[in-house]
């Protein structure tokens, strides 16, 4: 096993934790915008994984989809967290 | 079965919780866990693209991210719509 095998292994460990801890913090929290917040958390786990593709993949295709896929993760996140959060607190407003 | 396809496997069985967390949650609220789950489902088709070596599930997972997107933001734009008032 290589030093490049190990760097993969371990970001798609991290990876693959951090959104395990998404799903957690999703599932446990009790309010919406609680839930938003781990929900918004998720980047972390794109990005590790990503690197583990380009690591070990190299310079290829799957490592520009990779790197695709997160970029337009990484920009869209935030506008969707931003978005929901919006939504869910005018949803609030008009019920009271 | 290697690595990227045990990831896959973790990532594929949260699925779970967040679906069932979707269902039980009320209308504007559910969609966190959808999106929680559309990042979910995008991870686990890039770790079997490149557990398998097979380049389409990466293509899947670029596809999949900006259609989870343009969902999200429709529904949550109807939410807003036609909130009651």
């Amino acid at each position: 096993m290589s030093v490049r095998d190990v760097v993969a292994w371990v970001l798609v460990g991290v990876g693959v934790g951090a959104q395990v801890f998404v799903c957690l913090g999703v599932l446990l929290m009790r309010d919406a915008l609680d839930r938003l917040h781990y929900a918004g958390a998720s980047t972390l786990g794109v990005v590790c994984v990503c690197a583990a593709v380009i690591v070990a993949a190299g310079p290829s295709l799957i490592g520009l989809k990779a790197i695709l896929t997160t970029a337009f993760l990484a920009v869209s996140g935030p506008v969707l967290t931003h978005a929901t959060a919006r939504a869910i607190h005018l949803h609030r407003a008009a019920r009271e | 079965m290697n690595g990227w396809l045990w990831g896959a496997t973790v990532l594929v069985a949260a699925f779970v919780p967040l679906a069932v967390l979707c269902a039980r949650l009320p209308a504007p609220e559910g969609i966190v866990a959808v999106e929680a789950a559309g990042v979910d489902a995008v991870l686990a088709l890039l770790l079997i693209a490149q557990g398998t070596n097979r380049q389409p599930f990466g293509d899947l997972a670029l596809v999949l991210a900006v259609v989870s997107f343009i969902g999200a933001i429709a529904y949550l734009r109807f939410v807003e719509a036609f909130r009651e008032e």
